[in-house]
């Protein structure tokens, strides 16, 4: 029983991994792979099914498919790379800082901040912010990486709650540790591994939710690929060729996998909920 | 083979655990029997697998353990301990076989009054109805003499004392009227006070109720005044099977010998003349705190720890002496009065004035291995509090806590070892070494011996003493233990309630007190250790 579970990490784990480098590999070797640029028209070869010069057909605007998912790959896990890093630090910083400064002013008032982020819709408030300062994949991201970090926060803050009154952190206490050291050595060694899990998760929700703002056209703007985007231009061919959508779909439901399975793989492998109590 | 005086018969028990591909054997084919109505102890320090034991019989162990032998319960067909299911453990676990823990509030539900509790279980167990339940429940805690035995069950466990929770799993397990009753270190988290009235209660139901009793434990003390029968354990091997007087009185091992010297402690009375009371380093002045507004936990605390003093605080659980050095370490705010250190008043300082003082005052806690951050070398975590207070320059730290360490007895390659790769006195001895590097003035060591064993106990407080000569700093030592704080300081303050009933000297000055809380501490105390030398002293008569 205990062997089983044990082979079932490592499974999920190193076929995720092998997954992710495959998709980063072919994403990142775009060029090699396909001989088309993304954005060459070819208004003779318009929304032409599969063949040997391209595998995965041509849109609408008679490019290839292949090539476009490829290049957009790069701007979904770029972009989504981007604001997780900036989302977990932050995060991160902040469930730390409202840890330790358990029910005073700084926790307060990032907790309501929290509760307000929480409560609004997050699609609203990006068209909000898209209505406002116009339609540009920066401005997608700053607002989807303003709203990131809340379960990190979160997740941090009740790790660093729990942990703060353990013997070792009063130890470092009495040691006469700064509250920055004791937060970075103490605590932060604490919170890594479950927010990361954690992390791997949200990932997956990341692409799928950069996707969807890009597929309603409040991200990245024509003629850059992105595979949001890619599926709302092929929406409108989707009866007759329904070879469009191909592309984009299987990579991202390929990446949300792989990084489901990496972070269900971690899960299992350092069990959160034993790094806690630990 | 059978034969019916024998409760619980268990031959050929072996467990082993595999961790990395490698075997760690724990108890290697241990045969014992306990005889009907017999309380048998085994004894045995810590890591010498005498929990196992227990939780083989029960089937508490972890899917991971590879344990093979057999044990018979009443004389019925033996059961072979590696091929038993999980509906063979059901059947025993509760009707065959009861088991109290160490830590008895945690084995009952806090959220839930003892009352419902206890009527939960009898009805589980079809021992009663819904209505006649509480009938049942006060018979019995009546017929084990409870006191009020209506307040106890009208209450919650965190509103009972460690002790008195203690006594109601044992009468909880006991109306499951159990062919045998199990008590893993029932007393060990436990003041004497408390501690008494536990044995008193197993005694009772032994001789009352005929009871069956596999009682474990790692005080010699505790072992000799309860048991019919001892089974020494080391290292996973039976030594020695014996009654407790010929086992004190002629132990034939070499092992049982060591243990019994390990209750001899350095004692600092002998021939060392007690400190000048001149300077005080630490004075404390009516010092309140409580946690909420009609409960204090202090109560008008007045103590001074003078230099090169060794002090005592004694008391039972829950007075407040560990309040009393969280507040002055800065753990914990005080609400009312002074804590002065070298005339200052260091009550409520912060941020870089209250590091300044942890240059003079440390602390060493009870759970060593906890203190420590299982992430860092020994090395790493010596480094530590010179790395905050930046007291020596960077490039002589390593070689000072290389010094300090080596002092402390961690030498070698051990100094690179983790927290998780070391023993519980190493831990303890990181600890101290940690504390010490600072040179500070005043040690406060919170119950720093009181979760070790006996012949670890010994050691640390050699080492302290040692430290203590070498560097003259003051001690205060925290303990709910009199033998340890006799032999160990030069004065101790008697804490009742959150308050000082009594400040007498120590060593045989103790003995003389005459105040009655002090009195009630010494009697508890008096009554295991006469019934244990008693039993040792049978050979010199």
């Amino acid at each position: 029983m205990r062997q089983r579970r044990a082979e079932h990490w490592k499974i999920s784990l190193i076929s995720g991994f092998a997954l992710l480098c495959g998709i980063v590999f072919c994403v990142a070797g775009a060029s090699l792979l396909s001989g088309y640029s993304p954005s060459e028209q070819d208004a003779a070869a318009r929304l032409v099914p599969p063949s040997r010069e391209h595998p995965m057909g041509t849109d609408a605007f008679g490019r290839d498919v292949l090539s476009r998912t490829l290049y957009g790959g790069r701007t979904t896990l770029i972009s989504t790379t981007v604001v997780l890093t900036v989302a977990l630090l932050t995060g991160i910083t902040v469930g730390l800082l409202t840890g330790i400064n358990h029910d005073t002013v700084i926790d307060v008032v990032f907790m309501r901040l929290i509760d307000v982020l929480m409560s609004f819709p997050f699609i609203i408030l990006a068209m909000v912010v898209i209505a406002l300062f116009g339609a540009s994949l920066l401005h997608l991201l700053a607002v989807v990486a303003a709203v990131w970090w809340v379960p990190f926060a979160r997740l941090t803050r009740s790790i660093v709650l729990q942990k703060k009154s353990d013997t070792a952190v009063e130890a470092a206490r009495v040691l006469g540790a700064k509250t920055s050291a004791i937060a970075i050595r103490e605590l932060l060694p604490k919170v890594v591994a479950p927010v990361l899990i954690q992390a791997t998760f949200e990932l997956g929700n990341l692409v799928l939710s950069i996707s969807a703002l890009s597929f309603l056209g409040l991200g990245a703007q024509p003629p850059t690929p992105e595979w949001g985007s890619m599926l709302a231009d092929g929406r409108a061919h989707f009866f007759e060729s329904p070879h469009v959508l191909m592309g984009p779909a299987i990579f991202m439901i390929a990446t949300v996998l792989a990084l489901n399975m990496i972070g269900e793989g971690l899960r299992d492998w350092l069990d959160p909920f034993e790094i806690i109590r630990m | 083979m059978k034969n019916r005086d024998v409760m619980l018969s268990v031959s050929g028990l072996r467990v082993s655990y595999f961790q990395n591909r490698k075997k760690s054997n724990i108890l290697n084919g241990i045969s014992f029997d306990l005889k009907r109505g017999e309380l048998l102890t085994v004894l045995g320090e810590s890591g010498s697998g005498k929990s196992t034991i227990a939780k083989a019989i029960t089937g508490l162990l972890p899917p991971s353990a590879r344990l093979s032998g057999e044990m018979s319960i009443d004389d019925e067909t033996a059961l072979s301990l590696s091929d038993a299911t999980a509906s063979d453990w059901r059947s025993i676990r509760g009707k065959k076989v009861a088991m109290i823990f160490q830590d008895a509030r945690q084995s009952l539900n806090p959220a839930v009054k003892i009352k419902r509790q206890f009527a939960e279980m009898l009805v589980y167990h079809r021992l009663g109805s819904r209505e006649g339940v509480t009938k049942i429940i006060l018979e019995t805690l009546k017929a084990l003499h409870f006191n009020d035995p209506e307040r106890v069950l009208d209450s919650y466990p965190f509103q009972l004392s460690g002790g008195m929770c203690q006594r109601v799993c044992i009468a909880m397990s006991i109306c499951l009227q159990p062919l045998l009753l199990i008590a893993d270190e029932p007393t060990s988290a436990l003041d004497t006070v408390s501690q008494r009235e536990v044995l008193a209660l197993l005694e009772e139901i032994k001789r009352g109720f005929g009871q069956s009793i596999l009682f474990i434990t790692h005080d010699i003390a505790v072992a000799s005044a309860v048991s019919d029968r001892v089974v020494v354990l080391n290292k996973g091997s039976i030594t020695e099977a014996e009654t407790p007087e010929r086992l004190f009185s002629n132990p034939k091992h070499s092992y049982t010998k060591s243990l019994i010297d390990a209750r001899n402690f350095p004692c600092i009375h002998q021939d060392r003349p007690a400190p000048a009371l001149a300077a005080p380093v630490l004075q404390i002045r009516d010092l309140g705190k409580c946690f909420s507004p009609d409960t204090p936990v202090l109560k008008n605390v007045n103590i001074s720890l003078y230099q090169r003093e060794i002090l005592g605080i004694l008391g039972q659980s829950g007075c407040g002496k560990s309040t009393l050095s969280r507040c002055i370490v800065g753990l914990e705010k005080a609400q009312r009065g002074e804590i002065l250190y070298d005339g200052m008043n260091v009550l409520g300082l912060r941020g870089r004035r209250r590091r300044e003082l942890c240059k003079h005052i440390q602390l060493i806690f009870q759970d060593a291995r906890a203190s420590l951050n299982p992430g860092y070398t020994a090395m790493q975590i010596v480094l530590e509090p010179l790395r905050y207070l930046k007291i020596v320059p960077a490039r002589q730290r390593q070689e000072l806590a290389r010094s300090y360490l080596g002092e402390v007895g961690i030498d070698g390659d051990t100094q690179n070892r983790r927290p998780p790769q070391l023993s519980t006195g190493q831990c303890q001895r990181v600890a101290i070494a940690r504390a010490l590097i600072v040179k500070p003035d005043a040690l406060i060591c919170d119950e720093a011996v009181s979760a070790l064993d006996m012949s670890l106990q010994g050691q640390i407080l050699e080492l302290l003493l040692r430290l203590h000569e070498r560097f003259g700093f003051g001690i205060l030592m925290i303990s709910h233990d009199i033998r340890v704080l006799r032999s160990f300081c030069h004065r101790i303050a008697v804490m009742q309630a959150g308050e000082f009933c009594e400040i007498c000297g120590g060593g045989s000055e103790l003995k003389e007190s005459t105040h009655p809380y002090t009195q009630l501490l010494l009697s508890c105390e008096k009554e295991l250790e006469e019934s244990y030398y008693s039993k040792i002293n049978l050979m010199a008569d």
